[in-house]
């Protein structure tokens, strides 16, 4: 939801190394630009799913080498976010993960888990190095 | 800055000013094991001026949990954001341990 009226679209494009530094730097510059335009909640549901895509690009795609470019667009606009990142990597079966729910004990495997429950419509092309996802600000929505 | 206060068996972890993300996980998680390593069987992370916790910072706190488990120890998460309460209930950690909020009536 807006807590004030989106005056102009928003977007940005960008490439970033394959490094945990540059997800941070990239949050940083998101939550910068769209200070005052969210309210909390849509602030937080759009950086968590910034998290969660550029971390698994940087850690699946690049596997961490800061010598690999993942090029990521975003877009925020009255209808909601868009994000798109492409990691240039070898992919991924997303079709097996998409409804993969991790073991109650297990301390890893919830990243595709929150993508699929912050956002409104998730992508992947057929390879799994580009991904698409969108969240329409909508009043009510939970989470 | 993490800092950790002893009591006994027992340990408070903040992150003060830091969020529990994939980042900061190499360093929060070699902190969090030694607090374990050294006895304390009830790890208290206090979420106070967290604004953000992602998958990783949720693995970490279900490492924590089920280290804590095998030594009969408990893991407790205070002062959760409003967003992150609702963060945990959606991923179901309140199957592994507490959670309370309370972070804005504290900033």
């Amino acid at each position: 939801m807006l807590s004030a009226s989106i005056p102009k679209l928003l977007e940005r494009r960008t490439v970033l190394s394959g490094s945990m530094q540059a997800v941070e730097e990239f949050c940083v510059d998101l939550r910068r630009r769209s200070d005052g335009l969210l309210d909390r909640a849509s602030g937080f549901a759009i950086e968590l799913l910034t998290r969660e895509a550029l971390t698994n690009a940087v850690v699946h795609g690049c596997q961490e080498d800061t010598k690999r470019q993942i090029r990521c667009a975003w877009r925020l606009s009255g209808r909601g976010f868009l994000l798109c990142v492409d990691d240039g990597g070898e992919g991924f079966d997303w079709r097996a993960a998409w409804n993969r729910q991790a073991g109650s004990g297990e301390a890893s495997g919830r990243g595709v888990e929150i993508l699929r429950k912050y956002a409104s419509r998730v992508r992947y092309n057929d390879k799994g190095n580009v991904l698409i996802i969108f969240r329409r600000h909508e009043e009510g929505r939970h989470p | 800055m993490i800092a950790i206060t002893r009591e006994g068996k027992k340990a408070v972890v903040r992150s003060e000013g830091g969020n529990f993300v994939a980042a900061a996980i190499p360093e929060l998680r070699m902190k969090m094991r030694g607090v374990v390593a050294e006895g304390v069987e009830e790890l208290v992370v206090d979420l106070a001026g967290v604004e953000m916790v992602d998958s990783s910072g949720i693995g970490l706190l279900i490492s924590a949990y089920n280290s804590l488990r095998k030594v009969g120890g408990r893991l407790a998460v205070i002062h959760a954001s409003s967003e992150l309460l609702e963060l945990f209930q959606t991923m179901r950690m309140h199957q592994h341990f507490s959670v309370s909020g309370g972070a804005e009536e504290r900033s």
